[in-house]
C-alpha cells in the first residue's frame, strides 16, 4: 500500500464536484480540498450501525460541497474500516493502522470516527504524535479523554481526541440512576463483551449501582465471539436476579439477548449504545428483544420535528433510516466544517494544528444543538437517552424507530 | 432452583453444546483417521453450512420467528432441510478436495494442511462479502414446546439435537464398521498402499470420507441455527476450534473418541460457566486438553493412526 489511500469512493465524490471545481478554478485560479478521514467498522457485526453512521457524516459533507464547500475548499472524504473477518468485529490492530495511513496522507487536516472505544485507544496515541485531530460521533469509554491517562492517549499533549456524544462515565452511571430510580430495581447481574467499551461502561454502571444501593449478584465476562451463553444465562437465573446490564457490543449483544429471552424471559434487561442498533432488531428480532432497554450518549432529536426535513433527505439518500450516531456524525462534520471556515475566514491555509485549535475552542449549532468541548476534547452536554424496545406496528420490525424513546437518564 | 435441578439444567445445556461439538469432531477425525490430515477448511464448511440451511427454510417461506409449524409439515421442512444442507456442504467437501488438496496428495510437509486455512478463509470472505457482516435471525418453525424437570427446563430443541446428533453418529458408525465401503475406509485408514493392492480405490474412499465429514458439518450448521436462532460468518472458528479439542481429546481418526470428547467439551464449558466463570472456559477446555494429552498423548480413546513409516 502507498501512502495515500485514496478509495474509489473518494475518487468518485471527487468527480461529483467536478463541475463545482470548475467553478473555483474560474474564481481562484486553483483547487482547493482538504481531506477527511472517516473511520468505522464497516466489517463485522457493527457494519450496519457503521454504514449509518458513516452516511451522516458524508451527507453533511455532500451538503457542504454541494453549496461550494467551506471558503471554496472542498472536503474530501476518505473512508477506513478498522472491521476485519477474522475479529468479526472493529480490531484494534487494524485501527492503529488505519490511524497511520491517515497521518501519512499529508491532505488529512482532520478525522472522523471511530466508532468503537476499542479501536479509539489504538488510534489515539497515533494521531496525537501526527497532532490530527478526531472527531468520534460514537466511541464512549472516557479514559480516552480522561486526563489521568494523557500520557497514554495523548502523548504529544494536546487533547485532539473530540467527541460528539457523551461518555460512559455519564452513560453507565445514568442508566444505573434509571434502574434504582425509575425501575425501582434492587439487585442486578452483569455481563461484559471484554471489549475496551463493554468492560468500561459495565464498571461504570456497577460503581453507580453500587453507590444507589442495587446489589450486584455477581458478574460475568462473555467471549464474544463463542456462540453459547446458555451456561451463564442459567447460572444467572439460579440467583433470580430481577434485572441484567449488559456493557458491550452486538457480537455478543444479540447472542445475549436471543439466549436470554429463553433462559431468564422476566428479567429487566438494558445495554448501553452498544445494544442500540439496527441488529438489535434484525437479527434479534421480536420476541427476544422486547423490552431491551437501551441508551445513547447523546440527546434524542430524530422525534423531534424539526428534524422530518433532515430525516427524509437522509432517507432518500440511502434508502434506510438514520439512527442517533448518524446525527452525531453529521454534527461532526458540521464541527470539522465550521472549524475550517473558522481558519480559512482571515484567509490562511488549514493545517491540522490550526484545525485542532479550532475544534478546541469553537461553538457550533448542530443538529443535536450546540457543541462545545471541554479542556480535554469531551462534549459539554452529557445528556443519556433510554429507549426501549418495542412493536410499533406503524414501522417495519427493523426500523430504528422501533427504539422508543423513554427519555433522558437521571443524572445522579 | 435447587443445587440438583441447576445441575441437571447445566447437564443438559452442556450436553447440546457437546453434541454439535462431536457433530463437528466426527468430520475432522474422519479426513485425518485416513489422510493424516488436519482439514481446517472443516471450521467453515460448517459454517456454509448454517447458511445453506438457512437459506433453504427461507426458500420453504420461513423467515424469523413468526411461522411455527407442527406434525407432518414440521418434519418435512426439517428432514428437507436437513437433506439439502448435508448434501450441499457434503459437495463442498468433496470440491475443496479435489480443487485444493488432490493435486497436493503427494506433497510431503505441511503443504496441504495450510492449504485447508487458506480454503477456510476462502469461504469464509465469500460468506461475508455475499451475506454480509450482520448476525442473521435464523427461523425457528419449532413449537415451543418445553417438559419442566423439576425447575430445570427441557426444551423440544435440545431434544432434538439430539435425536439427530446421536442418529447421524450412530449412521455413520453402522457405516464405517458394517459396509463395504466402510471397510474400505478402515483398511486406507491403516495402510494405504496395502489397500490400494487389495482392490480399494483410495481415491474414492477419500472423496468419501470428505463427503461424509463436510455433510455432519452441514448438518452440525444446520442445528446450530435452529438451537441458537442465529448465525454469522464468524461462527466457525470458535465451534470449530472446540470441535477439534473434541477430536484431539477424544482420540483422533476414532469415531466414538470424537464424540465422547464433543461432549466432555461440552459439559466442561457449561460446568465452567457455572462454577468458575465464563472467561475462564477457554482456559479450562485447553488446560484439560494439555493434561489428557499429557498423560495420553494417543487421547481417550486411543488413535487410530495410519501406519505409515
Amino acid at each position: 500500500m502507498t501512502g495515500h489511500p485514496v478509495s474509489r469512493r473518494a475518487v468518485i465524490g471527487a468527480g461529483a464536484a467536478l463541475p463545482v471545481l470548475a467553478g473555483f478554478k474560474a474564481a481562484f485560479g486553483q483547487d482547493k480540498s482538504i481531506t477527511v478521514g472517516i473511520n468505522l467498522s464497516l466489517t463485522g457485526a457493527d457494519a450496519e450501525s457503521a454504514k449509518r453512521i458513516f452516511n451522516g457524516a458524508a451527507m453533511a459533507f455532500d451538503e457542504i460541497n454541494a453549496k461550494g464547500g467551506v471558503n471554496g475548499y472542498r472536503i474530501v472524504v476518505t473512508p477506513y474500516d478498522d472491521g476485519t473477518a477474522t475479529a468479526g468485529q472493529y480490531d484494534p490492530a487494524q485501527a492503529a493502522t488505519n490511524a497511520r495511513k491517515m497521518v501519512a496522507n499529508k491532505a488529512t487536516m482532520a478525522a472522523i470516527g471511530p466508532q468503537m472505544s476499542g479501536a479509539g485507544k489504538a488510534m489515539a496515541p497515533i494521531l496525537s504524535q501526527g497532532d490530527l485531530a478526531i472527531i468520534t460521533p460514537a466511541s464512549t469509554n472516557p479514559d480516552i479523554t480522561d486526563p489521568k491517562f494523557a500520557a497514554q492517549y495523548r502523548p504529544a499533549g494536546k487533547p485532539i481526541y473530540f467527541r460528539t456524544v457523551a461518555t460512559d462515565a455519564f452513560q453507565g452511571p445514568h442508566m444505573a440512576n434509571y434502574y434504582a430510580d425509575v425501575l425501582k430495581v434492587k439487585n442486578v447481574y452483569i455481563l461484559d463483551d471484554s471489549g475496551a467499551y463493554g468492560v468500561g461502561l459495565a464498571d461504570a454502571f456497577q460503581a453507580q449501582a453500587e453507590k444507589k444501593g442495587i446489589k450486584i449478584l455477581g458478574r460475568d465476562r462473555l467471549d464474544p465471539k463463542a456462540a453459547d451463553y446458555t451456561a451463564v444465562l442459567t447460572k444467572i437465573k439460579s440467583m433470580n436476579p430481577e434485572a441484567l446490564f449488559y456493557g458491550g457490543v452486538l457480537q455478543a449483544g444479540v447472542k445475549v439477548a436471543k439466549q436470554s429471552y429463553d433462559i431468564i424471559p422476566k428479567v429487566i434487561k438494558a445495554g448501553g449504545d452498544g445494544v442500540y442498533g439496527p441488529e438489535m432488531l434484525s437479527a434479534v428480532g421480536a420476541p427476544a428483544n422486547q423490552g431491551w432497554y437501551a441508551t445513547i450518549a447523546a440527546p434524542h432529536v430524530t422525534d423531534d420535528p424539526k428534524m422530518a426535513n433532515w430525516i427524509k433527505a437522509y432517507t432518500d439518500k440511502y434508502g434506510v433510516g438514520p439512527e442517533d450516531y448518524s446525527v452525531t456524525a453529521y454534527d461532526a462534520a458540521l464541527v470539522i466544517a465550521a472549524a475550517l471556515k473558522k481558519i480559512t475566514d482571515g484567509g490562511a491555509a488549514p493545517t491540522r494544528s490550526a484545525m485542532r485549535d479550532a475544534i478546541q475552542s469553537i461553538k457550533v449549532d448542530t443538529l443535536q444543538g450546540p457543541v462545545s468541548f471541554d479542556a480535554n476534547g469531551d462534549i459539554m452536554d452529557k445528556t443519556i437517552s433510554v429507549f426501549q424496545i418495542g412493536s410499533d406496528k406503524a414501522f417495519p420490525p427493523d426500523d430504528m424507530r422501533q427504539y422508543k424513546y423513554i427519555g433522558v437518564a437521571p443524572a445522579s | 432452583m435447587t443445587f440438583g435441578d441447576l445441575l441437571l439444567q447445566q447437564t443438559i445445556n452442556g450436553l447440546s453444546l457437546g453434541a454439535m461439538y462431536a457433530l463437528l469432531a466426527l468430520g475432522f477425525t474422519l479426513v485425518y483417521g485416513i489422510l493424516e490430515l488436519i482439514n481446517f477448511a472443516h471450521f467453515n464448511v460448517f459454517m456454509v453450512g448454517s447458511f445453506v440451511g438457512l437459506w433453504t427454510l427461507q426458500a420453504m417461506g420461513l423467515s424469523g420467528q413468526s411461522v411455527i409449524l407442527t406434525g407432518l409439515p414440521l418434519l418435512g421442512v426439517m428432514l428437507t432441510a436437513l437433506a439439502v444442507t448435508m448434501v450441499v456442504s457434503g459437495v463442498l467437501g468433496v470440491a475443496i478436495e479435489r480443487l485444493s488438496l488432490r493435486p497436493l496428495r503427494n506433497v510431503r510437509g505441511p503443504a496441504a494442511m495450510i492449504t485447508t486455512i487458506g480454503v477456510s478463509y476462502v469461504l469464509f470472505n465469500i460468506v461475508l462479502l455475499t451475506a454480509g457482516a450482520d448476525s442473521k435471525n435464523y427461523p425457528n418453525p419449532l413449537p415451543p414446546l418445553t417438559w419442566a424437570l423439576g425447575d430445570a427446563v427441557l426444551r423440544l430443541r435440545e431434544v432434538l439435537i439430539w435425536i439427530v446428533a446421536v442418529a447421524l453418529m450412530l449412521a455413520l458408525h453402522l457405516f464405517v464398521q458394517r459396509s463395504r465401503l466402510g471397510k474400505a475406509m478402515r483398511a486406507t485408514a491403516q495402510d494405504p498402499e496395502a489397500a490400494r493392492m487389495m482392490g480399494v480405490e483410495v481415491d474414492r474412499v477419500i472423496v468419501i470420507a470428505f463427503f461424509v465429514g463436510s455433510a455432519l458439518a452441514g448438518a452440525g450448521g444446520l442445528i446450530f441455527g435452529l438451537y441458537y436462532n442465529f448465525t454469522s460468518f464468524i461462527i466457525g472458528f470458535t465451534a470449530g476450534l472446540r470441535a477439534f479439542t473434541a477430536a484431539v481429546l477424544g482420540g483422533i481418526g476414532n469415531v466414538p473418541g470424537a464424540m465422547l470428547g464433543g461432549v466432555i467439551i461440552g459439559l466442561i464449558e457449561a460446568m465452567g460457566s457455572q462454577f468458575i466463570a465464563a472467561a475462564w472456559t477457554d482456559v479450562i477446555i485447553f488446560s484439560i486438553l494439555v493434561l489428557v494429552l499429557v498423560f495420553r498423548p494417543a487421547g481417550l480413546l486411543g488413535r487410530v493412526a495410519p501406519n505409515r513409516s
